[in-house]
């Protein structure tokens, strides 16, 4: 260390280095305290002012005069109806200070009873989506509707001259009266134009029928879609639910199908067949039911001997995809066994007055310059017609042709002048049921943008006056329903949804047409062709929940798949996963291989509905586009299918990898003569007294047996609890969001199983092991025994989700909702949190819903009733399989059900209690044949 | 230990020789840079990370931890030999750890800190990470206590503090020799503030030695606590394969060997490179070798306690998960554990291999390489099949999985080069007073 040197004091440093001369501190002469101070404040008051934001303008203005009945904060509910392949489904429709955000059946409208389907709540988003068409366009460049009229007055002057030669329709399925009645008035003014009819999801059956689902007690699905998309799917399926569940005499349902269908799902006998061979075995048993032939095998001759059994309480119903010949053969059968008049009523095509010619006649027309003007209104028919008539090529030639629509599609961009239509919520119109009830559809927003309805369109055409939506339609209900006061009737009709003073429905001969050709058997493979599940004919592609929703027996998503039965695939060495090529009548598609066990054998099925070129920023270039084999002698398939495979991998976006249930059994079945399932005891010991719940404590009952698997309850969810999509990326990384799931097993023999769906929904343990475990208390139990999540509290550490044995937690790994697009926003749940990136979610019960229950209640001084709080997924569900409920109420119909011989908790050995729990899958197989 | 030449003098020159006087070398700096440009590596992905959520990552829903739990074992797991060798050891008056305890309690201090970033990283919402404190808060909201995590936070922390207290009361001695023997007036300046005035007086080495018992003593616990706690994240899980009571002693026999076999991979390498052969002798590879075989041996017995109780239960989960990590889709795990972690290191029975710095270095690395694929098995595996078929699924890292763990490796292997050449990794004083005794025999 060194010695410390002596401190040299500062006095002897000179006074230049000195940074402190004297007088340093003083202020300068020209630069005055007083001054300073001036500065200072100026600089801070500058510095302030740069501090502040421009506030965004925008003016908040109390209502000058309140609306009837709107009060903010409170939703209220107008009944609207949805045209759905030419049927009407009754609405209720949710308003949140002006915006239509949920979407429910109306309990009132028999095409509904209170029910709804995938797609009446996927409309919500569709209504929303910021792809939708903003404009009309012609050529391909924004015009206005002003621009339209200028271009088409001339021409409809023209049409008159001609006495509308050269015009040409081309309509879709259509439910409502107005628009007959207007295409009728059409057709009269311009007494050369043609209509022509397309409808790739909703053809034309060749056989119209309505079946009485609450009178029968033996059916035989024909290939049809009893409870899929559909006519009546809504009320089919809650009848079956009903005769399914009936204690002295349970229903039973036999199903011989090409291609598993929701129908084969819940059938108790099932059989796959090739479509060739269907139509020999429909004929086949109307031989043998006739007494002509003997039944083929046992299998037929006990279904023979059970329909023959309940005469006049059976039905057998052929499916739209079928044949003339198999529908005929279900009649015969009908006849036969007296069915007709009583379960069974085949009745016109809707839209028969107005004898609508076909495409093919339609592109024929085309080809040989005989259109001048074509209007298509709503469809796609340069992407959904068979690949043979070359639509897009004969479209060209037509010098004036316009798109009406919702979305600017593929036939939009080939057309001369594209339309925007306006959303069913945003329009008014009418829709008539099957049974002839008709309804109002009344507009629950102003349209979005400019856009038209097809009857304002029409009217525009037809040169009438008045032009608005609202005139047209009341005064088209004022001719049809004349009445005394027909004020009145018009004000209960729009309020009820439903009109009072229904006309039902004329029951007449069948028309006999064949769209859907015979299939010749061919050596090879056979095709068949339907419409995809969720997105039908590609109509959807663009709605991302339906895209995101998991096809009920593949759990597919985002995509389509060529569907062939494990033995054919050996046979062919076809892999799962790999690309392989169709080749059918010298057109050829890729598409990845899926096996499937239940498709039949030889067959390859492939929906429709993918492989859109211009959907939108959603739907565009996902999955394959089989229509590029579909024929028009032949729309749903034939014989003469190659498939070769090109061995490269294909990555599927699925939802769930494992189709048995590995001996573990999460579905439980029963037969009627043994209907309780083997349960783990109720009380298992523990050390801490049961906790007492004073006020309600929440349940949920699923049935197992009146479950279809639709996932309807999905998209309600979705729709209701503002759950975002998350994409085909992160579903192929098993992220998606849905809070109900609907898992789907198959069960028993690999090459012919059976299908079991079950919906997975929180199980709201009341031993819940995802609360034990979270570090921050975000998930919890509130006082009436919910499983809660605070999504402000959770940090995300997804603990919970590891420890949940059911594996319902969802979170957000990425920011899923979409908070800029400006039409989303409106269109949110007003009454759920929009999670954010980082936390997790999951059901809640719809605890939204029970709150507004609650304060009711209060306010009324009475306990909340039972079935006064109903979760978005029981009230979407078409069969009533979701049953929520206050498990403290003795008399609630939970607490009921929770006391049936089929009642079990999943994974109840695990002693987590759950509060959701389910009734066994009641099956009711003929004894004769197990 | 050291030849019989070295006296105080000699060992405090040499020691602080390394760093005060040892010229910069090219193997010091390319090491440093390599490390370096993996740490930066960490910055892009932790920088991606917060731009974009945990998202970046493989998990997904059945799986919902990865890498990032996966990595914090590891980790943490590692940092266990630091303090097992200057803690337990020093109470057991094993003299030879006196030459490695400097440096393995630093490199317990990097993996901790290592281990650190991961559970913050994986929160979905790192910057609300302070609501697993008990802070004073106005909403009197407190961490839900029965939570494994808040325990984690306590454990992790305390461990971390303790390690870096003992570390540095350690370290003041020989800060004091490098103040007095640097030439540089700012080196000496750095180095007294370290060494907090220490003047070596008696008064000075009394309290010290105290205060260095009584750290240890209480790091002694901590040995056993930490990985203990941590295994409670899987153990009181209802998960089959984390749902057990073999958990604590088997995670912490699984920490000390992983953090044995990492003293051993960086050792091996700095006592060639620095010469240091005669102070870390074969001796100490020997012994450290046998530590490391008798706890692979415990880990051993956890695995096969595990599979035995799996089939005695007769409980079907447990079974399928024990049925699944051997042939399910991610066998390759359960065998590379095996492998790694049970068949391999039974080689250390032979003297020979315990001695040969090539083929410890070697078992080591494996050693290493088969304890991050147990936690992988423990953590992914269990996960991606668990009760419902309907939930199963797959977990693949990504490249920011990967990106973030070899960041972290540069970040401990940049603290690590920092180190050795800005401290002296072999405690000098202590070596002093080993000559001393040594001479005195």
């Amino acid at each position: 260390m060194n010695t410390p040197q002596p401190h040299t004091p500062a006095a002897v440093q000179p006074r230049e280095e000195d940074e402190f001369a004297p007088g340093a501190a003083e202020w300068p002469e020209d630069f005055s305290r007083r001054r300073f101070l001036q500065i200072m404040a100026a600089s801070l008051a500058l510095a302030g002012g740069g501090a502040c934001t421009r506030l965004p303008h925008g003016e908040i203005l109390p209502y000058l005069r309140q609306p009837e009945s709107l009060v903010p904060g409170k939703p209220l509910y107008f009944a609207t109806s949805m045209n759905f392949g030419g049927t009407a489904q009754g609405l209720l429709v949710r308003s949140n200070e002006g915006r239509p955000t949920k979407i429910e059946g109306n309990p009132d409208h028999p095409g509904s009873l209170g029910r709804s389907s995938v797609h009446a709540q996927a409309e919500l988003l569709s209504l929303y989506d910021p792809a939708r068409s903003h404009t009309p366009m012609k050529l391909g460049h924004p015009e206005t509707w002003e621009g339209w009229l200028g271009e088409a007055l001339p021409r409809i002057a023209h049409w008159k001259e001609r006495e509308g030669a050269g015009v040409r329709l081309l309509i879709q399925r259509i439910g409502s009266p107005t628009m007959r009645a207007q295409l009728a008035q059409f057709l009269a003014k311009y007494p050369k134009a043609r209509l022509h009819f397309h409808d790739a999801a909703f053809p034309e059956s060749p056989m119209p029928a309505r079946v009485h689902h609450d009178r029968v007690q033996v059916v035989l699905s024909l290939d049809a879609e009893l409870f899929g998309h559909g006519a009546a799917h809504l009320s089919a399926a809650l009848a079956f639910a009903k005769s399914r569940l009936s204690e002295e005499q349970p229903g039973r349902l036999y199903a011989v199908e090409c291609t598993p269908t929701l129908t084969g799902a819940m059938a108790d006998h099932r059989r796959t067949l090739a479509p060739s061979a269907l139509v020999k075995y429909a004929q086949a048993l109307a031989d043998a039911v006739a007494g002509r032939a003997q039944p083929s095998d046992e299998w037929s001759a006990a279904l023979i001997r059970d329909l023959q059994k309940n005469p006049g309480r059976s039905v057998v119903v052929a499916g739209h995809f079928q044949p003339l010949s198999v529908h005929q053969a279900a009649r015969a059968l009908n006849e036969a066994l007296g069915n007709i008049g009583k379960t069974i009523d085949y009745t016109p095509a809707a839209a028969a007055e107005l004898a609508p010619a076909t495409l093919g006649e339609l592109v024929t027309a085309m080809n040989h310059g005989e259109v001048d003007s074509l209007l298509i209104l709503g469809g796609n028919p340069v992407y959904d017609t068979p690949a043979d008539l070359s639509f897009a090529a004969a479209l060209a030639k037509i010098p004036f042709s316009a798109h009406h629509g919702v979305y600017e599609n593929e036939t939009a961009q080939l057309c001369r002048w594209h339309l925007p239509e306006s959303h069913f919520l945003e329009a008014w119109s009418d829709a008539q049921t099957l049974d002839g009830a008709e309804s109002i559809g009344q507009p629950l927003i102003d349209p979005l943008y400019p856009s038209r309805s097809a009857h304002e369109l029409l009217a525009m055409l037809l040169e009438q006056v008045p032009t608005t939506g609202y005139e047209i339609i009341r005064a088209a209900w004022q001719k049809r329903h004349p009445a005394d006061d027909f004020e009145s009737f018009w004000r209960k009709t729009l309020h009820d949804g439903v009109a009072a003073n229904a006309a039902p429905a004329v029951p007449a001969a069948a028309r006999e047409s064949s769209p859907n050709a015979e299939t010749p058997a061919l050596a090879g493979l056979e095709l068949i062709l339907r419409p995809d599940a969720h997105i039908l004919d590609g109509r959807y592609a663009e709605n991302a929940w339906l895209q995101e929703l998991p096809k009920p027996f593949t759990q597919l998503t985002w995509e389509n798949a060529a569907l062939i039965s494990p033995q054919t695939a050996k046979a062919l060495r076809l892999e799962h996963g790999k690309l392989a090529e169709l080749r059918y009548r010298g057109r050829t598609l890729r598409a990845p291989v899926w096996i499937l066990p239940g498709q039949a054998e030889n067959c390859v099925t492939i929906h429709l509905g993918y492989g859109r070129s211009r959907a939108g920023t959603v739907g565009t270039g996902l999955g394959s586009n089989a229509f590029a084999l579909q024929t028009s002698d032949a729309l749903w398939g034939g014989g003469g299918l190659e498939v070769h495979s090109l061995g490269e991998r294909h990555t599927f976006a699925t939802t769930q990898s494992q189709q048995y249930m590995e001996g573990r059994d999460p579905v439980r079945l029963v037969t009627p003569g043994k209907t309780s399932v083997a349960t783990e005891s109720e009380s298992t010991p523990s050390l801490y007294p049961a906790w007492k719940y004073d006020g309600p404590a929440w349940g949920m009952v699923i049935d197992l047996s009146a479950c279809i698997g639709c996932s309807a309850c999905t998209i309600a969810c979705q729709a209701e609890n503002n759950i975002p999509v998350v994409g085909r990326e992160q579903v192929l990384r098993r992220r998606e969001m849905h809070w109900i799931r609907v898992d789907r097993y198959f069960d028993g023999d690999a090459a012919a199983p059976r299908f079991l769906h079950q919906p997975v929904p929180c199980m709201h343990c009341e031993n819940a092991p995802c609360e034990l475990v979270c570090p921050v208390g975000a998930t919890v139990h509130d006082h009436e025994g919910l499983n809660v999540m605070v999504y402000n509290r959770c940090v995300g550490t997804r603990y919970c989700s590891n420890n949940c044995p059911y594996k319902v937690r969802r979170f957000n790994f990425l920011k899923y909702n979409d908070t800029d697009s400006p039409t989303l926003k409106l269109m949110r749940n007003p009454n759920v949190t929009v999670r954010m990136r980082g936390v997790m979610e999951k059901c809640t019960y719809c605890l939204q819903r029970i709150s507004a229950a609650r304060i009711t209640a209060e306010k009324e001084q009475r306990p909340i009733r039972d079935g006064e709080v109903v979760p978005a997924c029981a009230q979407a569900c078409p069969a009533d399989a979701i049953i929520f409920g206050d498990i403290n109420d003795k008399a609630s119909r939970v607490t009921a059900l929770r006391k049936s011989p089929r009642h079990y908790s999943l994974l109840d050995d695990l002693n987590t209690r759950p509060r959701t729990t389910y009734l066994a899958r009641l099956r009711n197989p003929n004894p004769e044949i197990g | 230990m050291q030849s019989t030449a070295q006296t105080c003098e000699t060992v405090s020159d040499r020691l602080s020789g390394l760093v005060l006087k040892r010229p910069l070398g090219l193997a010091w700096v390319g090491g440093l840079a390599i490390a370096f440009t993996l740490l930066l590596l960490l910055n892009v992905a932790v920088g991606w990370l917060l731009m974009n959520g945990v998202g970046i990552w493989g998990i997904n829903q059945p799986v919902a931890w990865g890498f990032a739990i996966v990595n914090f074992v590891w980790w943490i797991g590692i940092g266990h030999a630091g303090t097992f060798i200057s803690a337990i050891l020093l109470l057991l008056h094993q003299h030879w750890r006196t030459s490695i305890n400097r440096f393995t309690e630093a490199m317990t201090l990097f993996a901790v800190a290592c281990a650190g970033i991961f559970p913050l990283l994986h929160l979905g919402r790192p910057w609300v990470f302070y609501f697993l404190v008990p802070y004073p808060d106005t909403m009197r909201l407190w961490p839900q206590w029965r939570s494994p995590l808040v325990w984690d936070v306590f454990a992790v922390s305390t461990y971390f503090t303790v390690s870096l207290v003992y570390w540095y009361i350690g370290l003041v001695p020989d800060l004091a020799t490098m103040r007095d023997r640097a030439k540089q007036r700012w080196i000496k300046i750095v180095y007294g503030i370290g060494a907090l005035g220490w003047r070596g007086s008696a008064k000075h080495w009394a309290r010290y030695e105290m205060a260095y018992l009584l750290l240890a003593g209480l790091a002694t616990p901590l040995v056993l606590s930490v990985h203990s706690v941590v295994s409670f994240d899987f153990a009181v899980a209802v998960l089959p394969g984390w749902h057990s009571t073999i958990f604590p002693p088997y995670f912490v026999a699984g920490a000390i060997f992983s953090g044995f076999a990492m003293v051993l991979t960086l050792l091996i390498p700095v006592r060639a490179a620095y010469g240091l052969k005669d102070i870390i002798t074969e001796r100490h590879l020997d012994l450290a070798a046998k530590v490391m075989l008798a706890t692979g041996l415990m880990v051993a017995l956890g695995y096969a306690s595990e599979h035995w109780m799996a089939w005695y239960s007769d409980e079907s989960n447990e079974e399928f998960v024990a049925l699944n990590r051997m042939f399910g889709p991610y066998w390759p795990v359960w065998w590379t554990t095996m492998t790694c972690n049970i068949l391999i290191p039974q080689a250390l029975w032979w003297r020979s291999v315990r001695i040969n710095p090539v083929l410890l270095f070697c078992i080591s690395i494996l050693v290493n390489v088969g304890m991050w694929a147990e936690r992988y098995m423990i953590v992914v595996v269990s996960l991606h099949r668990d009760f419902l078929p309907s939930s199963w699924g797959k977990f693949h890292g990504t490249i920011w999985d990967w990106s973030t763990f070899i960041g972290t490796i540069g970040l401990f292997f940049t603290l690590l080069f920092l180190f050795v050449r800005l401290l002296p990794m072999i405690p000098i004083a202590e070596m002093r007073k080993q000559t001393v005794e040594d001479e005195a025999k």
